[in-house]
């Protein structure tokens, strides 16, 4: 800026306005061409200011006072408005260096301390990028209400504190001034609304644990909100630690749904312990209890959670989920689909002309096969079908067991299996329905029974343990299909249980050296479910020995994937825990070795979106081997794995991904369509639809045949009518091709799964927290389809069913007090980010208004639409306790 | 420990509460107690005690049961599944012959090179089942000695090739046909479809006349002859004639002017013709006007799609797009004598269409039952030409003619010249459903694509089409 023509000119008149403004006026004349944006009051303003500067530069102490207290005045009234530069700012930067000047020259007194006030302020715009110097001042200043300064001061300076907080951290200086500030800063923040900006400095300094003092009963859900959301983004120990803060906080105002939430999320069961104890209020456990179940956990609960016997054991019974296939099945009466569907009401094959295959007079295997399969899918839980559970008294045999003998040999034990996804969570009648199957003379039909019982038992539990009871006596039959039929039973049914019993049985036929691979291999994969993610020592030694023990050639075997996958559900999440078995993975047969490496990197660090360990997976990905290598199929389910955690990174790997098609070799490009499936599991996302279309005509039949199974994953549950149409036309154009055939079927099966009422999503809870055992059960499936000729299309097809671990109701079902289905207006519409927004707004759009029970799609949020109740749960998903709301008038 | 306790059983959903347990007796007798209840024989119950099955021989002390525990059992009196005694039998099992049954059409011809065109006319004329049977009954060693011994090999190659297409899902390999370019020029050119077919039938008609067929004494003229009476009039001396002859194939001349199937079939029956005069006593120009006295059961219609280019040395292809129906009347072709005769099968039918009665597909059904001994209508064959097919068997119905043919077949040209591009034919199966026979690959098509096939770009157009006589039992 040019030197200040009128500087000098108002020197003389006293501070008072009216004499400044005549003399200002004549000059605005003179100047009115170099300076015409000022206006009057501007003008005077500026002189103003410019005679406090002089002012403060004056001897005397009482003068420079006054100075000091008008400028200061000046700057906070104007700083109140946060739309524009503050013009006394404005107006005072020519002087900055002056005042800086001059402060040098000061003795130490109250008034250096005021221009020091003055001087941090003005440093906000004026200081030199780096130099902090309003933090500089603001510490030499006099401590005064920092918030008096204006938002924008406070900002500024919180930015500042975090750049010094690092540089001393460096230099390993002292910050008990820095901490100070922090305080008042906090404080402020917390009270204005900027709970965020709160959060983000304290993260900078590392100190959260300050944020619970500040936190009130008004800003607690944003404050947590956003520390939740943030912990996603966060690296290493710091999510952990943000969390442990947001739970304290719910805690603290007793929010406990959302605090065991946070519990859940952390995997820590003392925690969530700690929101049983702190609550007294039964209802409320009840919800925690429903929580729990949807998140497939096991959990007991004892006296000191639940002091009353019988309602402990009412309590149990919710976590248990004995009340599930009620619930589906009030779900599925209100929408009115439980009339049972045929395989052809799903292939539509009338829409298509031509090719539908012409009335086959003879049976395909295969095709009847794939409508077992289709069939189970379609009418999972709801207790009847047209093909399995047909009235058995019509006639002597019953047309079940017709049905059951259209399979041929190993079809046999998936169709019978099938029974038990019809029957899904409804031991009672399960059990009794399979009864009749175990009397058979077909060690087939026994095996399918067996495994029939373990998909019953999925996800619930009982006090008799039935599963146990049934299956424990077959596991060491002569004949390994019906070994692997109760094994593979035993994980379905216990999966994520960590049930001693199970391991103690199943241990010993690892070490058996006789035992066939098959039984080894599905032996591994149920003990890493029944173990999943608990890091347990045991069953992992026993996996890696039967690895090391095994020879060279049963290692190249397609079944033997199943041992390190078994070995890394043991894992699965826990991050750091699996270095010293990945250690001891480096020691297996080069045959396995690398497949082992990326195995157990990918479940460890599934869900977790860990950018480094994509990036790693990525880089193995990159590599053109020259040896027909089979570990980097495992690495692409990796990528999906870790970055499934949150939208950006999962759109992300989606771009990874499509670029791995284009320049991956065979093998990668194979497992690009499940990596994407998994990605969008129940979630169609119209981009990878297309590409999975794409794919899924592609010249290698194995890149089309896993483009065609992932778009069942991606359109599981939803009757999605585009994907829908898309494989009712692959249907068409693969009618020749058996193999495909079946996948479209099967994909086709899954699109209507449990009639559009079931969701694979392994994430719940708006998307927050992570089922392990339906991430298992999914991963297992695709690991699988990695090899789908010698798996799904050989003998072992009844791998399929691992996908009754992730199935569950897609549904938001009210009950009241009494856990009776209760029916209320909800609003349903597309959830909205609202973390780190101002004010209140709204968390969904395009909404509908429903009225209970009803489908949630994914992405989709609820909201009571009515005031009459309280919901006990934050997110309305799955089995919501109401409460009704005291004060609630009726209109009229 | 005492001797009895309380225990509440869960059976599906039912729970009995307070059974007793005699601690002292084996837990047989404590099933026997629960047959009272549920009717459940002992032996098929399960009873489930914490993780465990109740054994029948356990000791009730170790088993730790405690007053008023729950325990579930499992178990049912329904009868135990049993495999039916007869498995069905499976595709996947099936030699690879039989699998056609399910396939839902027949195989697929090599090609030999160059022999699309022989490979799309036998798939067509594969079609008629009269054809058919009427060649499993030609004797493969009588030949007789009116028929010279190509024609002969030709006949008995037809049959056994028809036979194979019948039984196999794949391709056949034609190795027993002789070759149809050994016939004529003894190359392997690519031939017209056109020629071919004529030939063919023109062979077949001739072996299968034999005496050895005595009860068909002509069938490839029952089938495919159409009995044409023409007026010959000559404009300059007023003189005219009639004559009558029996073609296997309309021609549909294509010009300008002709943009459907009937316009050209209109333009076919009439032509000019020079010769003598003998009144005038030199060469004139006759006009002869052709129409239809009796109609076959397979009208055969050729789109003369190629003429002699006579600067390119080749036949040249008109590309121009004429349109056919999937259902044709070719009543207005037809002579005042058939039309007499059609009239009343016809009025039938359309009253029977007329009250929306199932009527095609029963006629469909009928027509593919007796395709023996079906024959044209007596009354119609009782002509000049000596048309024998007045053979009416008493058990059957007499199928009446209604003058409607139903497109059955097309053979399609793709390509710029007859004796290049590649021949396909598109045929309709007895299900409904269309397969292209694109030589050894059957691809199935849907009914709507069909009638695209009527040229006007580079696309597949037909050059032969081949109908079916909609037929009325009376």
């Amino acid at each position: 800026m040019a030197p200040d023509p009128y500087s000098a000119s108002g020197s003389g008149s006293a501070p008072e306005e009216a004499p400044v403004k005549v003399p200002s006026k004549d000059l605005k004349k003179k100047d009115e061409k170099k300076d015409e944006d000022f206006s009057e009051e501007d003008l005077a303003l500026k002189q103003q200011l410019e005679l406090y500067v002089e002012r403060v530069q004056d001897s005397d102490p009482g003068l420079q006072k006054v100075a000091l207290d008008s400028m200061r005045q000046e700057i906070r009234t104007s700083t109140s408005s946060m739309t524009s530069v503050p013009k006394p700012l404005k107006f005072l930067r020519p002087h900055y260096g002056t005042l800086k000047a001059y402060y040098e020259t000061m003795e130490g007194s109250d008034l250096k301390k005021s221009l020091a006030d003055i001087l941090s302020v003005l440093a906000m715009t004026m200081s030199a990028e780096g130099e902090r110097e309003s933090l500089k001042y603001r510490l030499l200043g006099s401590e005064g209400d920092i918030g008096s300064w204006g938002h924008e001061y406070v900002r500024n300076l919180a930015g500042e504190i975090a750049q010094e907080y690092t540089k001393r951290q460096g230099e390993e200086a002292p910050i008990d001034d820095l901490m100070e500030l922090v305080q008042q800063i906090v404080a402020f923040h917390m009270k204005h609304n900027a709970e965020y900006e709160a959060v983000d400095l304290l993260m900078e300094v590392e100190d959260l644990d300050l944020l619970v003092e500040h936190v009130d009963s008004t800003n607690y859900k944003r404050t947590c909100l956003y520390l939740t959301s943030a912990a996603r983004y966060l690296p290493g120990p710091d999510d952990m630690l943000v969390l442990d803060i947001a739970y304290m906080i719910y805690l603290k105002f007793e929010e406990y749904p959302s605090a065991l939430q946070i519990a859940l999320f952390l995997d820590n069961m003392q925690y969530v312990k700690q929101v049983f104890t702190s609550c007294g209020d039964l209802l409320r456990k009840k919800q925690f209890c429903y929580i729990l179940a949807r998140h497939g956990i096991t959990f007991e609960l004892d006296e000191e959670m639940a002091a009353d016997d019988d309602n402990r054991e009412a309590l149990q019974e919710i976590i248990n989920n004995t009340k599930l296939s009620e619930g589906y099945l009030t779900l599925a009466r209100d929408i009115e689909v439980m009339e049972p569907k045929s395989p052809e009401d799903i292939y539509k094959a009338h829409l298509l002309d031509g090719r539908a295959s012409a009335g086959a007079s003879v049976d395909s295997a295969r095709q009847n096969l794939a409508a077992t399969f289709v069939n189970a899918f379609v009418n999972a839980g709801f207790g009847q079908d047209k093909l399995m559970t047909v009235p058995s008294e019509a006639s002597s045999g019953g047309s079940s067991g017709n049905w059951l003998f259209k399979n041929k040999e190993h079809g046999k034990a998936s169709a019978a299996a099938s029974l038990g996804m019809i029957l899904l969570w409804d031991v009672d009648s399960g059990l009794a329905q399979i009864d009749k199957y175990f009397h058979s003379n077909d060690n087939h039909v026994i095996a399918g029974a067996l495994l029939g019982v373990g998909i019953v038992n999925c996800g619930v539990k009982n006090d008799c343990d039935p599963a146990l009871a049934l299956l424990a006596d077959y596991i060491n039959k002569e004949d390994s299909s019906m070994r692997i039929g109760a094994i593979m039973g035993l994980g379905l049914a216990y999966a994520g249980s960590h049930n001693e019993q199970i391991r103690s049985i199943l241990t010993p036929i690892l070490n058996d050296n006789q035992a066939p691979l098959d039984v080894i291999a599905f032996t591994a994969i149920s003990l890493g479910l029944v173990y999943v993610g608990s890091c347990n020592e045991e069953v992992a030694q026993a996996i890696i020995f039967t690895l090391m023990d095994r020879s060279e050639s049963e290692l190249g075997e397609p079944l033997t994937r199943f041992l390190p996958l078994g070995l890394g559900l043991l894992y699965l999440g826990k991050q750091e825990s699996v270095e010293a078995t990945a250690e001891v993975s480096k020691t297996f047969n080069e045959k396995i070795r690398k497949y082992c490496d990326m195995t157990l990197l990918s479940c460890a660090y599934a869900g977790t979106g860990n950018v480094l360990k994509v990036q790693h997976l990525l880089g193995q990905c990159a590599q053109h081997l020259e040896k027909a290598e089979t570990h980097q199929g495992p690495a692409v389910l990796g990528i999906a794995m870790v970055a499934m955690a949150e939208e950006l990174g999962l759109e992300m790997a989606i771009r990874s991904l499509e670029h791995l098609l284009q320049y991956g070799e065979q093998n990668i490009r194979r497992a690009v369509p499940l990596a994407l499936g998994l990605l969008c599991i129940s979630n169609p996302k119209v981009n990878v639809m297309d590409t999975l279309s794409r794919l899924s005509h592609d010249t290698d039949t194995e890149v089309a045949m896993a483009a065609v199974i992932s778009l069942g994953l991606i359109g599981a549950g939803t009757n999605n009518a585009r994907i829908a149409g898309m494989l009712r036309n692959l249907s068409s154009y693969y009618y020749k091709e058996a193999s495909l055939l079946f996948c479209v079927r099967i994909a086709q099966g899954l699109v209507h799964l449990g009639k559009g009422l079931l969701t694979l999503a392994p994430y719940h809870s708006e998307h927050f927290l992570l089922s392990p055992t339906a991430l298992a059960g999914i991963v297992t499936l695709l690991h699988a389809c990695l090899d789908m000729k010698a798996i799904i299309l050989g003998k072992y097809h009844y791998v399929l069913y691992f996908l009754v671990l992730a199935m569950q109701p897609r549904m938001l079902l009210t009950v009241d007090e009494n856990l009776k289905p209760l029916s209320v207006p909800v609003r349903v519409g597309q959830a909205v980010d609202v973390v780190g927004q101002a004010g209140r707004p709204k968390t969904i759009t395009g909404f509908q208004t429903h009225s209970t029970p009803v489908l949630l799609a994914a992405g989709d949020r609820a909201e009571l639409a009515t005031e009459k109740y309280i919901p006990l749960s934050p997110i309305l998903e799955g089995f919501v306790i109401l409460k009704e709301n005291p004060d609630y008038h009726e209109e009229n | 420990m005492c001797l009895s306790l309380a225990v509440s059983v869960k059976w599906q959903k039912e729970t009995f509460s307070a059974v007793e347990i005699d601690a002292s007796q084996p837990p047989y007798v404590f099933k026997c107690q629960l047959y009272d209840l549920t009717g459940v024989p002992p032996e098929r119950q399960k009873i489930m005690i914490k993780g465990g099955l109740l054994k029948d021989d356990a000791d009730w002390s170790t088993l730790g049961v405690k007053e008023g525990q729950k325990l579930m059992m499992m178990g049912t009196a329904d009868e135990i599944v049993k495999a039916p005694e007869k498995g069905p039998v499976f595709m996947e099992d099936l030699p690879e012959e039989e699998q056609v049954v399910a396939v839902g059409h027949s195989a697929g011809l090599f090609n030999l090179g160059n022999t699309c065109y022989m490979n799309s006319t036998v798939q067509c004329l594969h079609l008629v089942p009269e054809l058919k049977s009427a060649l499993i009954k030609y004797p493969h060693a009588g030949r007789s000695s009116d028929l010279d011994q190509s024609s002969h090999l030709l006949t008995v190659a037809t049959r056994d090739l028809f036979n194979e297409l019948d039984k196999s899902v794949k391709p056949v390999l034609r190795k027993k046909f002789p070759q149809f370019g050994q016939l004529h020029n003894g190359s392997f050119m690519q031939q017209d479809a056109e020629e071919c077919w004529t030939q063919l039938l023109y062979n077949l008609s001739q072996s299968l006349r034999s005496p050895s067929c005595s009860e068909n004494p002509d069938t490839v003229k029952a089938l495919f002859g159409i009995e044409l009476v023409s007026r010959v009039h000559c404009e300059e001396s007023g003189e005219e004639s009639s004559e009558t002859e029996s073609v296997y194939a309309l021609k549909c001349h294509i010009s300008q002017e002709v943009n459907h199937l009937h316009e050209g079939l209109k333009h076919g029956l009439k032509s000019e013709l020079e010769k003598a005069s003998p009144s005038l006593g030199r060469s004139a120009i006759y006009l002869k006007d052709s129409c239809i006295n009796g109609l076959p059961r397979y009208l055969t219609i050729q789109f003369v799609r190629f003429f002699w280019k006579r600067e390119s040395n080749q036949k040249a292809k008109i590309l121009r797009k004429v349109d056919y129906p999937v259902e044709l009347d070719v009543y207005d072709l037809c002579s005042n004598d058939l039309r007499k005769k059609l009239e009343a099968p016809r009025r039938i039918l359309r009253d029977e269409e007329g009250k929306k009665l199932g009527l095609k597909t029963n006629e469909k059904s009928s027509g593919s039952v007796d395709k023996d001994v079906k024959m044209i209508e007596a009354e119609g064959s009782s002509n000049a030409s000596g048309e024998s097919s007045k053979t009416t068997s008493q058990e059957d119905k007499e199928m009446h003619l209604t003058g409607i043919y139903d497109l059955v077949a097309v053979l399609t040209h793709k390509g710029r010249s007859a004796d290049s591009g590649h021949y396909v034919a598109w045929v309709k199966q007895e299900s409904g459903k269309w397969i292209q026979y694109d030589d050894d690959n059957p691809i199935p098509q849907r009914e709507e694509d069909i009638p695209k096939l009527s040229g006007g770009g580079d696309w597949h157009m037909a050059y032969i089409c081949m109908y079916k006589a909609r037929l009325l039992p009376m």
